[in-house]
């Protein structure tokens, strides 16, 4: 089902807004209010806006749901294995093991980013698949 | 059998439940948490948020329970509605 053509061309001019800002609060997380999760929300609302307005069929020739579940668990499997990288160097689980850079700037906290990055990813592939979800086994839209 | 399992469980819960509360964990006066990580967050973790400092560097553990709850999330509506069809 497709929607006005109004509505698709807003959809298409906004998307990569909404996706810039969602990468501008993920990697932000350690300096300003926001972080992984929210920053994944805003990603997977993109996604979203795309399915309202070109529908389930289109979107999903772009974004997979096979490739949204694979990078869901590789996230998962990511995070892990980053808490037990620090055990090989002598530190606790989870422990931070890079250098701590300077104070203020976007590469400093050391693992702060590649957390902020994964849990990101898994954020947004996990609400996109609950839509696909409800969308397909529902057939809301 | 089953109901004298589940019985013991739950003396045993109660027992480790009681055992962990401390009266004094609650109390508003002791500020020794909220003064630690206002004095000592920016210098061990190097980042200014300090709600970022805690939840991915202090309490990470937690962090990743969590990230394991929103994809046990995931799995059960997709499992749940997939099984109509």
């Amino acid at each position: 089902m497709k929607n006005s053509r109004i509505i698709r061309t807003l959809a298409q001019k906004l998307l990569p807004f909404i996706f810039l800002f969602g990468c501008y609060l993920t990697l932000h997380g350690h300096l300003s209010p926001g972080g992984g999760f929210q920053g994944g929300v805003v990603i997977a609302t993109a996604i979203i806006l795309l399915t309202l307005s070109y529908g389930i069929k289109e979107t999903e020739n772009r974004f997979k749901e096979k490739d949204l579940s694979f990078m869901e668990k590789l996230a998962i499997l990511a995070f892990i294995f980053l808490g037990l990288l620090g055990i090989f160097f002598g530190y606790p689980f989870l422990k931070n093991f890079l250098p701590l850079g300077q104070r203020g700037c976007i590469a400093s906290a050391g693992l702060m980013i590649p957390l902020n990055l994964i849990i990101s990813i898994k954020v947004a592939a996990g609400i996109t698949g609950i839509f696909y979800a409800l969308v397909k086994y529902r057939g809301e839209i | 059998m089953k109901k004298y399992y589940y019985i013991v469980l739950l003396i045993i819960m109660t027992i480790l439940i009681i055992g962990s509360i401390r009266p004094e964990y609650g109390n508003p006066r002791n500020l020794d948490y909220i003064n630690y990580y206002l004095e000592h967050g920016v210098q061990d973790t190097g980042a200014i948020n300090l709600v970022a400092s805690i939840y991915l560097d202090y309490r990470a553990y937690d962090t990743l329970i969590e990230t394991v709850v929103l994809f046990m999330a995931v799995i059960g509506v997709t499992f749940i509605l997939s099984k109509g069809k």
